[in-house]
């Protein structure tokens, strides 16, 4: 019997032997999880975009087309073009390898090396990257050669990735998870992903008010334009229109992070062979259309034309020189351009380029000066309230920027910085050094490419790799980013929901999190089945983190509209146009002008492409966006915008029509009417019904059992709690070495959960346990959330984990400079050296620990010594010491794995291993749990099972939580679990629980009532209780079922802080922050009222300074000073071990050997000695005192600054000056 | 903390006085399993680190033969 193909379709129920089965026999033909990888299918396809193998060109050949050819010329740089040769390069080709053993490493037969080495390794899963380069000598021949450009990080699964369609048993065979996903890069061992980020809607101009616009300089108005172009290699440049307060517009870009204006009519001149004739009439219309009348209009079209009088350049190569003598310098174009050509590249590369990006045509500048014309209009008409502002923040006007395109992004401007700065200064500092050589030369040609590359930094490898693993961009254009940092982030596999929440996560920007306005936080309604309403941290990413639902897929390449010019045009598009809506409405197909219709005739041609679409006829792609936008008063620019680019989300719906799938965009969405239910279909107006309503949710929310019973904000709880549950994070925990990572040993599926934990197979990773959940206030330990652990249910392994510590020992320094090649240390005891009785139980022969051994704090992991090579190459230890590496942790641990790594290249001695501990964390007293709900809580008790109540049927909870989590929360849902969990328990089924299943028709309530009545137990779930200890009947009846309870990776074992004594922090003598070393909790301002308030001074003394800074110090009664006593040195005391120094004050005392005429005699008082030699009578007022020692610590500081403090000891301390004046004391009057 | 803990001094039992590395040179050849064949691979001191039958750049140190004893609490 041939095996039939993998099932992929899966309801709610277990499926127990199904499982086992695709367990222990991974398919050999696909997966049974395919939505799994599509949702991460969009991180992968889109690096796929850079090096494409089916036949079109990738991104990375559309950026060299881009970059284009580089020319420089030899000789004086001050002489003039005459004479000088010049030397033409190009990259022609580049390549990305997949990853390999360097061809140094003879032994390996096996040439390939899989993620799984990489991560066990601690290295970067990564290829060669090789570049073609192509140069001509003063339009000679061309030449080509090829260098290698370093190694380049490679995305896992992706198109240069071994792992690349392999089934699930080929990806367990080369240890990876038979669910292995990929989207994510190896960094050092670490699991890197881009985040994909918010940007502008590409190719569409966009209506802005920003009150920030009138900062650019005087008659700057809030009103703008931006159209962000997109380039085919997905590198976009920003171009805004800006009106000025008398009527005129000036366009703005920025190009390498520098900014500049230049009036729009230059660029309407510029690019097109024009008069003010055709521009006044493609701005406002034929002569006797309706527009003409609005004078509004018409007065500021002619302004904008009489101002641009002043420059006085009039035909387009006019325009073009003047543009390229100011601009060539900017652009960084060869000598050799002409001004007119400058203008061009300018065009060329800056202003709309969507529209034509390589050899511009004469038609493709046409289309430019058409898009420029109605962004004009756009802009004219935005200023006179005719159309509203496009709204930045929604998603309607918003695409995504894709990890692969912004990875190839960043590898276009490191070739082009490599080609044009990094080559240039090689081959300057060559003309200078050899001047006299020309490029013509033989001697030119021996250095050429080898020795002049060579010199340049080739290595672009590292800067990719520098950029995945800290998240910074360094760029010289700034990519039209708004953000030079956090762009990628650890793909944490804590537990299974959080890794795949990685991947659909979708973030604003960092630039918006500074904001102080919350307008781009807010959840709008445009966002509907694109981003999950609920899942958003709260806190401060709320809202500009979000994740896509479930069912939005994102576009990775564009689909093919090279029907659609024609088929509009048969539709009855016309040229001309009038500035007035109600005349003409626009017809757009990615930012570039089919035609103009009347506002009627529009709708009809939207809904015969949109009907041709979902039909799959008259080449109309399924995935195009028609954006039909109906004329208003004051609404939207009206008009049909098209969209079929990459970086759009897309989610399917029905259409009502055909009843067929069809693809709807953001941008379309809000103009069309999709039912939510098919009970909601209006006749005559739904053209659309969703698939299903938890469509708009995302994978997480999903997850949540019941969410429509709940409160929202409980189920945003549970979208952050389900990313901390210990959980599991695979089954290849063997071959992964993460720092830190979380396992739960008693793993169970739930027994209410939605189809959809099936469909993305989360049976394969428990992330919980299914615990009887009894509802009642019991013994007191379990308030305010606190809940209390059943011990025999704890004993039998609830809750119980593991945490897997790994630690990379390297005896390499970690310099990145790779000056230090040389072994200079190696594993094992020194030869000849002490080594203790216990450290040599500790560890094996090989100096390295014993795999299953207990480590406890301060136990050595593995020993080292220091080696020389002797005279005949072998290494030889000279100075006969041991050393250790400890194990640090307070806690004790097992060793689980030890690794030996070697080098790549397999000819390096062991020089780096990793060791796995094995944390064993039982739950204890404090550690925190939660169910599905956000109803998070710590345990606070392992109550004995004799003690708790039971049931009739001899039930005993696992868990008992206090009725008061209750009424405030409102978390329905949970009760709705319990219920459902029960039934299933008791009738051995699933539950599904998708939300929005049940309504007051048929309640969820009695549903599962029934299901337990026809079990035999009660309708409503409460059944009869008796009390443990006394076996007496409860009063009430209980609330008793089955809940999910997920362990969430908080643990008292990671939190508790203690400390009596300790380190300080040397200045201040305060004890030092931090769990870690042992510091202190700070009593802040807040406690200090608190205690302040209580009258509890002995606390407060006792918290701010006998268990901190508490410091005696001695202090001069007189001057009140701390800083000038100081210690007296006695001639006759016997060494430093004297009797108690006596302490004298240098300030108030008097130097016997400067004052001349003092009678010795005469002195009263001890004379006592400095440690100079010098003697001194007096200052002997000094006491000891205690103080915070930050005090004398802020002494010392003023008295740097020249500020004296001055501390009255005692009222009678201070010193008197001029004559004694009688002073009223407790109002008796003395004195006369 | 535990590091200052009173540790019962074990008997003669380990055998074990603290000893001076005596010149064994020939320092046990210790046995790993290959991270990639599976294979177990001998390696010396001052070895590379390679499987010799595949190559492979990742090896395992195998589980003690010692008895392995914890206080079960």
């Amino acid at each position: 019997m041939a095996p039939s193909a993998t099932n992929t379709e899966w309801d709610h129920q277990y499926h127990t032997l199904r499982r086992e089965n695709l367990f222990r026999n991974p398919p050999k033909d696909h997966t049974a999880y395919p939505a799994l990888q599509l949702a991460v299918d969009p991180h992968i396809e889109s690096f796929n975009g850079l090096f494409r193998n089916d036949g079109k060109p990738g991104l990375v050949a559309h950026a060299l087309a881009d970059i284009g050819t580089k020319t420089y010329l030899d000789g004086d740089d001050r002489s003039g073009l005459e004479g000088r040769n010049r030397l033409s390069i190009r990259i022609k080709d580049v390549t990305l390898q997949k990853a390999q053993v360097p061809p140094s490493n003879k032994l390996a037969r096996n040439r390939q090396i899989f993620p799984a080495e990489c991560r066990e390794r601690h290295v970067t899963y990564r290829g060669r990257l090789s570049a073609t380069f192509e140069y001509q000598i003063n339009g000679g021949d061309p030449v080509e050669f090829v260098r290698e450009l370093g190694q380049v990080p490679i995305m896992v699964k992706s198109n240069r990735c071994h792992l690349e369609n392999n089934s699930p048993a080929l990806l367990v065979e080369r240890k990876e998870e038979s669910e292995e996903l990929g989207g994510y890069f190896v960094v050092n061992g670490i699991e890197k992903i881009i985040r994909m980020l918010q940007m502008n809607r590409r190719n569409f101009p966009m209506a802005i008010n920003r009150p920030s616009f009138q900062n650019r300089g005087p008659g700057y108005t809030p009103y703008g334009i931006i159209l962000r172009a997109v380039r085919p290699d997905e590198t976009s440049q920003t171009n805004v229109l800006h009106y000025l307060n008398d009527g005129n517009m000036t366009f703005r870009f920025s190009w390498r992070k520098n900014e500049y204006l230049i009036p729009v009519m230059m660029i309407l001149k510029a690019l097109v062979e024009t008069n003010d004739r055709e521009v006044f009439e493609g701005l406002i219309g034929p002569a006797g259309s309706k527009s003409t009348e609005n004078t509004f209009l018409t007065d500021r079209v002619e302004l904008l034309l009489r101002t641009y009088k002043s420059y006085n350049l009039y035909t387009k190569s006019e325009t073009r020189a003047y543009l390229g003598e100011k601009f060539r310098v900017v652009l960084g174009v060869p000598d050799t351009m002409s001004n007119i050509e400058v203008g061009t590249e300018f065009l060329r590369r800056i202003v709309l380029v969507h529209l034509g990006n390589i050899d511009v045509t004469e038609e493709q500048d046409n289309e430019k000066f058409k898009t420029l014309l109605f962004m004009i209009r756009k802009l004219y008409a935005l200023v006179a309230g005719e159309c509203a502002v496009d709204n930045p923040d929604a998603v309607q006007n918003q695409e995504i920027l894709l990890g692969g395109f912004l990875y190839g992004q960043i590898l276009k401007e490191r070739l082009d910085e490599f080609l044009s700065v990094n080559v240039r200064a090689s081959l300057r500092d060559f003309f200078r050094r050899y001047p006299t050589v020309p490029i013509t030369s033989e001697d030119f040609r021996k250095d050429f490419p080898n020795t002049i590359f060579r010199k340049a930094n080739e290595n672009l490898g590292n800067a990719l790799e520098y950029f995945l693993s800290t998240g910074n961009l360094q760029s010289a254009s700034g990519l039209d980013l708004q953000q030079t940092a956090g762009f990628t982030v650890v793909a944490e596999k804590l537990n299974f929901l959080r890794f795949i929440s990685h991947f659909r996560m979708v973030h604003r920007g960092a630039f918006f999190a500074q904001l102080k306005t919350t307008a781009v936080r807010k959840l709008l309604p445009e966002s509907w089945g694109f981003m999950c309403p609920v899942h958003t941290p709260d806190g401060s990413p709320c809202g500009l983190l979000n994740h896509l639902a479930h069912k939005c897929k994102i576009m990775t390449d564009s689909v093919d509209v090279s029907r659609l010019p024609a088929l509009a045009a048969e539709l009855g598009l016309v040229e001309t146009s009038s500035a007035s809506t109600e005349e003409s409405v626009v017809v757009m197909l990615d930012g570039k002008i089919l035609g103009w219709s009347t506002p009627k005739e529009s709708l009809r041609i939207a809904d015969c492409f949109r009907y041709w679409k979902v039909e799959g006829t008259h080449g109309v792609p399924l995935q195009l966006e028609i954006g039909y936008v109906p004329p208003s008063h004051g609404g939207s620019y009206p008009g049909i915008y098209m969209t079929s680019t990459p970086s759009r989300m897309v989610r399917p719906v029905k259409y009502l029509p055909l009843q067929k799938e069809d693809y709807v965009g953001p941008y379309e969405q809000p103009y069309m009417t999709i039912a939510v239910v098919p009970q909601e279909i209006e006749s005559g107006r739904s053209t659309h019904v969703e698939f299903d309503p938890t469509n708009i949710l995302s994978i997480l929310a999903n997850m949540t059992p019941f969410s429509d019973f709940n409160q929202s904000p409980r189920n945003m709880y549970q979208c952050q709690m389900g990313k901390q549950t210990m959980g599991t994070p695979g089954t290849a925990t063997r071959h992964r070495t993460d720092n830190k990572s979380y396992r739960i040993q008693t793993g169970q599926t739930p027994v209410v959960r939605a189809p959809l934990h099936n469909t993305y197979g989360f049976d394969n990773f428990p992330n919980g346990m299914n615990a009887i959940v009894a509802v009642i206030s019991y013994t007191g330990y379990d308030m305010d959330d606190a809940m209390i652990l059943n011990k025999s249910a704890h004993e039998r392994g609830f809750g119980h984990g593991t945490i897997y510590k790994t630690k990379k020992i390297s005896l390499k320094d970690d310099s990145r400079t790779k000056a230090s090649k040389s072994v200079t240390k190696a594993f094992g005891f020194a030869p000849h050296s002490y080594v203790s009785a216990s450290y040599q139980g500790m560890l094996d022969d090989d100096g390295l620990p014993h795999v299953g051994r207990m480590v406890q704090e301060g136990d050595v992991i593995c020993a080292w010594h220091t080696v020389t090579p002797d005279y005949n190459g072998k290494m030889v230890n000279l100075d006969g010491l041991t050393h250790y590496e400890k194990y640090k942790d307070s806690e004790t641990g097992f060793v689980e794995e030890v690794r030996l790594i070697g080098a790549e290249t397999g000819n390096e001695p062991l020089q780096t291993i990793s060791v796995k501990f094995r944390v064993p964390r039982s739950p204890i007293i404090g550690d925190k749990f939660s169910s599905r709900h956000g109803q998070k809580g710590v345990a606070s008790q392992k109550w004995p099972t004799s003690d708790l109540p039971f049931s009739e049927s001899g039930m005993q909870p696992d868990i008992i939580i206090n009725p008061h989590a209750f009424p405030s929360r409102m978390t329905i849902g949970m009760f709705v679990e319990s219920l459902a969990g029960k039934a299933g328990a008791l009738h051995g089924l699933a539950q599904d629980s998708t939300p929005f299943r049940f309504d007051e028709e048929n309640p969820a309530a009695d549903y599962f009532g029934h299901q337990l009545m026809k079990a035999g137990y009660n309708y409503h779930g409460n059944e009869p209780m008796y009390s443990g200890i006394t076996g007496e009947e409860l009063a009430a009846d209980i609330y008793i079922g089955v809940v999910y309870y997920q362990r969430l990776r908080h643990m008292v074992n990671d939190k508790y802080q203690v400390r009596t004594t300790g380190p300080v922090v040397p200045t201040t003598g305060q004890p030092i922050k931090g769990r870690k070393r042992g510091g202190g909790i700070r009593v802040g301002e807040m406690e200090r009222d608190a205690l302040l308030a209580h009258g509890t001074a002995f606390l407060l003394q006792d918290r701010l300074l006998n268990c901190s800074d508490y410091a005696k110090s001695w202090i001069c009664r007189r001057c009140g000073s701390f800083l000038s006593v100081q210690p007296t040195v006695s001639q006759f005391a016997p060494g430093k071990k004297k009797a108690p120094s006596i302490v004298r004050c240098r300030n108030c005392a008097i130097k016997l050997d400067d004052t001349e005429g003092i009678d010795l005699t005469e002195i009263q008082g001890e004379i006592w000695e400095d440690g100079q030699g010098n003697s001194w009578v007096g200052g002997d007022q000094t006491t000891m005192v205690v103080v915070p020692g930050a005090l004398r610590y802020l002494d010392v500081e003023l008295a740097a600054m020249g500020v004296k403090l001055k501390y009255r000891v005692d009222r009678g301390d201070e010193p008197r000056k001029g004559p004694m004046r009688p002073m009223a004391l407790d109002g008796v009057r003395v004195g006369k | 903390m535990p590091r200052e803990e009173y540790q019962v001094p074990t008997g003669a039992s380990g055998a074990q006085r603290g000893a001076t590395r005596d010149a064994h040179e020939s320092r046990a050849q210790m046995s790993y399993l290959c991270g990639d064949c599976g294979g177990s691979v001998t390696l010396g001191k001052d070895a590379l680190v390679a499987c010799p039958h595949c190559a492979g750049r990742v090896l395992y140190k195998e589980r003690t033969k010692r008895m392995v004893q914890f206080e079960a609490r």
